[in-house]
């Protein structure tokens, strides 16, 4: 019995999201935009249909859309995280080792049991109807469309989930390792699609005349590796079924966070930059909490839309705390005058951002002799903030913030099109006609 | 870059400069208890958990608000919240949410003369069949409803 490896991913995660809460968008063509009302970041299958192209400007296509019916749709962050908690939380009992690779993605370890062949003919069982089951349960419970590929390795599982993606017959599932002959299909994989090569190597390999993953697997390893190292190297065993990317069920701690945002129209005012910093701190500050951390180092960071010619402006300043803290007003009272600090009165900046560094995880102070308040003090902020972090989870977030946050953001992101928190907001929930 | 000036105004925590002895080090003894331990910590219950209750999937559970009486004479009325498990198979006999000209609709799914239609639980609502290859699609299986007294 060998191990194998399966890719599991949302199609359209973005768009699939907003239709499993919303079943008018049913069989309609959906577009999601990118923060600020950017770019097209996610089309319904019948979008694509449509041959509306991925990554195209919104303002672009605006009247084209609406000619076509084309229903636009704002990134809902909220949703598309539970829905993700959700596809994972489904994923788990299915595989023995579950790695979460992205909002959409996932890897899966199982076991591939004995097939029918004898000997050393055996390659395994098949195990496209256990994908086909996966499936199936997914658009079942949560309404959303995955793709699962599989194989004896993570690089040949993607490989598979995208030829699942490829072919209709498929059925959105495709196991590479149960084939015969996996070669005719490493060759409909160009050599761009291949995980892990980027665009230099790409470019680099079809030189040598290697334009897909057939053409990789089987290249001279002296030649890849001395181009590309033992990265190479290893992608080129993966194709060849070796399996050596282990999966990373627990993702190491984070040593560093950021929050920064485009804003809807140019910051010019000094108390503009500082509520959109207060804001970015306050979301950081929230997340260090949750994530049981701490920070001594933080970093804001600005600059000016690069499309404005000559004026180009970019900063960053940072301020070292003497203790860490994850507590809001102490990181506040440290950033605020970073951005005082970077302010341009000329200068109309189009993004900034906070950067949280040497994060340490709160046990590390916990016994420390020099804590920074009496500890009766200390428990109470704790509380505070505690208190704080559950009225944002429980109400929506912004229920309460510090003032200096601001109350009527100019800045804020422009979401025109945003659909509701139908899962994680009780406002906001679908209404069923009775 | 760094900032050469140390932020200020710090209400917490102060500098370790300006901080006196006596708040650097708290002395241990206040929050310690001493004694035996008390009898009761063997007998602590954790409460009661409606989420634990009511919702035996999370990852397939999903909130939706009522509007409307159809379903008044299953106990389900205008306003309610509602608890929908997509996990539930729907049977004849449960409550359901199908998806009817793109919008949730609350009915009862029922077995008549060996076809399935979905019935108001009001007198005043006729039934719907289900023909099959009808794109009514069976959301999910109403399993509780919060009703506020």
């Amino acid at each position: 019995m060998a191990w194998a490896t399966a890719l599991i991913d949302g199609n359209n995660f973005y768009a699939s999201c907003e239709a499993a809460l919303d079943p008018s968008l049913i069989g309609r063509p959906l577009v999601v935009l990118s923060n600020n009302d950017g770019c097209i970041v996610a089309r319904s299958a019948e979008a694509r249909a449509l041959g509306i192209a991925m990554g195209t400007p919104y303002f672009q296509v605006r009247r084209e859309l609406e000619r076509l019916g084309v229903v636009v749709r704002s990134s809902n962050y909220a949703l598309y995280a539970d829905m993700s908690q959700r596809l994972m939380l489904t994923l788990e009992p299915w595989v023995e080792e579950l790695e979460i690779y992205s909002i959409d993605e996932a890897f899966g370890r199982l076991r591939r049991p004995a097939g029918t062949g004898a000997g050393a003919a055996d390659t395994g069982a098949d195990l496209t109807a256990w994908g086909q089951a996966l499936r199936a349960q997914v658009r079942r419970h949560l309404g959303l469309p995955v793709a699962v590929g599989i194989g004896p390795s993570k690089l040949l599982a993607k490989v598979a989930n995208k030829l699942a993606k490829q072919n209709r017959a498929h059925g959105g599932v495709f196991d590479l390792g149960a084939v015969a002959d996996p070669d005719p299909w490493l060759a409909a994989v160009a050599i761009e699609d291949v995980w892990g090569i980027g665009r230099k190597l790409s470019r680099w390999c079809r030189l040598r005349g290697v334009a897909n993953a057939l053409q990789l697997r089987d290249m001279a390893s002296g030649e890849l590796r001395a181009k590309a190292g033992v990265v190479g190297l290893r992608l080129q065993q993966e194709l060849r079924g070796h399996s050596c990317l282990p999966l990373v069920a627990v993702p190491p701690a984070k040593r560093e966070t950021c929050v920064s945002r485009s804003f809807s129209e140019p910051v010019r005012e000094l108390p503009q930059l500082r509520e959109a910093i207060a804001t970015y701190l306050s979301r950081a500050a929230e997340k260090l909490r949750r994530q049981g951390q701490r920070t001594d180092t933080i970093t804001v960071f600005v600059r000016s839309s690069p499309f404005n010619g000559t004026s180009f402006y970019a900063n960053a300043a940072t301020a070292t705390l003497p203790l860490a803290s994850n507590d809001t007003a102490v990181l506040l009272a440290a950033a605020l005058p970073l951005a005082e600090r970077l302010f341009r009165p000329h200068k109309p900046l189009q993004k900034a951002g906070v950067l949280l560094q040497n994060l340490q995880p709160l046990q590390q102070l916990q016994h420390h002799l020099l804590t920074p308040l009496p500890p009766e003090q200390q428990q109470r902020r704790e509380a505070l903030l505690a208190t704080i972090d559950g009225l944002n989870r429980r109400y929506g977030r912004g229920t309460v913030q510090w003032a200096a946050c601001g109350l009527r953001p100019a800045w804020a992101m422009k979401r025109q099109q945003l659909s509701r928190a139908a899962t994680t907001r009780l406002s906001d929930i679908p209404v069923v006609q009775a | 870059m760094p900032a050469q000036s140390p932020p200020e105004p710090q209400p917490f925590p102060r500098p370790l400069r300006q901080c006196r002895i006596g708040l650097l080090l708290p002395l241990a003894g206040e929050s310690v208890a001493a004694g035996f331990p008390s009898p009761a910590d063997d007998y602590i219950e954790t409460g009661i958990d409606l989420n634990e209750q009511l919702i035996a999937r999370p990852s397939s559970t999903f909130f939706l608000r009522v509007s409307g009486d159809s379903m008044v004479e299953a106990g389900i009325h205008h306003g309610d919240l509602l608890i929908v498990d997509r996990s539930v198979e729907p049977r004849p006999g449960r409550i359901v949410v199908a998806v009817l000209e793109g919008a949730f609709t609350l009915k009862r799914l029922v077995l008549h003369r060996g076809r399935l239609r979905l019935e108001a639980a009001h007198p005043g609502y006729p039934p719907l069949a289900l023909g099959e290859g009808d794109d009514t699609l069976l959301w999910g299986v109403a399993i509780h409803v919060i009703h506020p007294l």
